[in-house]
């Protein structure tokens, strides 16, 4: 079976894994080309979106009170457990906050290269941006799919396509805003280019700490739903100064 | 609740992983995602493990899986409760799995459990007032297949069985339960291209 020709088979191949009824040798050969072929990857991720689904249409019923306090028992129990883990262990304590600071260290770190690599590179494609905002948008198995910076003076977010990932001719790509305590922002449709421009205020990326990329219908999620496909791509968006 | 309570949810999940909060706070939003969420989620346990005492065991140690790794909710971008029903089904089918390794017995108990979970041919089993968009349009697709093209369907999913233990535990032959859940996905993949 050519699951690459025909498109048809290889829809209804991702709908039978996504629901499980593809098992053993089919079901890993499956997943070997799904991790080489992005489009299958899609396939397989919208179906698993769309049957997830089911969880929410069986009928409700109240569980006995006791589920709650045992639940309140356990999560006494873990306080208490992680409050003397906290007293008895002072050394490794003092340890993780030096390993904390070291991190955020080498995200600065990280953050200033990109910035610096970023500046570079785009300076020849809109006079003197200033970068305020960078992030790396990875795939499920990190590999970096899209670099996005967003351009303070100019008002313009600018994605870079770096995988090989190209959404099929009835699907768009939406970028989203991923504000803390609060439902995810559209940036705007991504169109099909492997460098594209997006209008944005500064204010729909400030203190938003992450970004993400979504599978949508051709034209995007309609307007003030939500994602409504899989997420493809999705990373932390890192401020330069 | 329905799907305008969505945001209620979400600000619920982001209190529970916020660190800074007083423990008492975070605790405090736990309790009220329960209340709202509880109902729904024990019914789904219940369809998927059968008995009552199962199902409060699965859903006890959902939630305590919730509490640990709410703040991976902001990742996940799908609607908050088809998140937690996934967790929801993950527990359980771990919950199946375990009980049948443990006890060779058991099998034939969830056997029996099975069968009072399998509805007869109920025009419409399923239950949309809590439902997301995308459940609404997997809800009208599946009402669109025979109820045992779509029982099987929803059995393959919820518990993660294979075409031979649909077979033996619906006894059923092994080609009538494949080509059901064929021509079931086929006519699924052909409505739900419709929506999107």
């Amino acid at each position: 079976m050519n699951l690459m020709r025909s498109p048809e088979l290889a829809d209804r191949v991702a709908a039978a894994y996504a629901l499980g009824t593809l098992r053993g040798a089919a079901r890993r050969r499956f997943e070997t080309l799904a991790r080489q072929n992005p489009a299958l990857r899609a396939a397989a991720l919208l179906w698993q979106e769309r049957l997830s689904a089911m969880t929410e249409l069986q009928t409700g019923e109240a569980p006995s009170p006791n589920v709650w306090k045992r639940i309140a028992i356990q999560l006494r129990q873990e306080a208490d457990a992680q409050a003397q883990g906290a007293r008895a262990r002072p050394a490794a304590r003092t340890g993780f906050w030096r390993a904390a600071a070291l991190a955020g260290g080498l995200a600065s770190v990280l953050a200033f290269v990109l910035a610096a690599y970023t500046g570079a590179q785009l300076s020849q494609l809109s006079a003197t941006p200033e970068i305020r905002y960078v992030a790396m948008l990875e795939d499920d198995r990190s590999a970096p799919a899209m670099l996005v910076t967003f351009d303070a003076r100019h008002g313009t977010l600018t994605l870079k396509r770096l995988g090989s990932f190209q959404e099929g001719q009835d699907r768009s790509l939406q970028l989203w805003a991923l504000p803390a305590g609060a439902a995810p922002q559209s940036l705007g449709v991504v169109d099909r280019g492997t460098v594209v421009r997006l209008t944005a205020g500064e204010g729909q990326v400030r203190q938003v700490p992450a970004l993400a990329i979504s599978l949508e219908p051709k034209g995007g999620a309609p307007a003030g739903s939500g994602p409504t496909g899989p997420v493809l791509f999705k990373g932390a968006l890192v401020p330069t100064t | 609740m329905d799907p305008s309570d969505d945001p209620r949810l979400i600000a619920l999940l982001d209190r529970m992983a916020d660190r800074a909060l007083p423990l008492a706070e975070r605790e405090a939003a736990f309790r009220t995602l329960y209340e709202l969420s509880s109902r729904k989620l024990y019914g789904l346990a219940l369809r998927i493990v059968g008995k009552r005492d199962w199902a409060e065991d699965v859903l006890q140690e959902a939630y305590l899986q919730v509490w640990r790794v709410a703040d991976s909710y902001r990742g996940a971008l799908s609607p908050p409760l088809a998140w937690l029903g996934m967790i929801v089904r993950s527990r359980a089918i771990d919950f199946l799995r375990r009980r049948t390794s443990e006890r060779a017995d058991t099998a034939l108990e969830i056997d029996s459990a099975f069968e009072e979970a399998v509805p007869g041919d109920a025009a419409n089993p399923m239950d949309t007032r809590q439902a997301s968009e995308a459940a609404w349009a997997l809800h009208e697709c599946l009402r669109k297949l025979e109820s045992r093209q779509r029982e099987v369907l929803s059995l393959a999913y919820l518990r993660d069985l294979s075409h031979g233990e649909l077979a033996t535990r619906l006894q059923l032959p092994l080609g009538t339960v494949k080509t059901w859940i064929r021509r079931g996905l086929d006519q699924l993949r052909g409505c739900m291209s419709r929506f999107a």
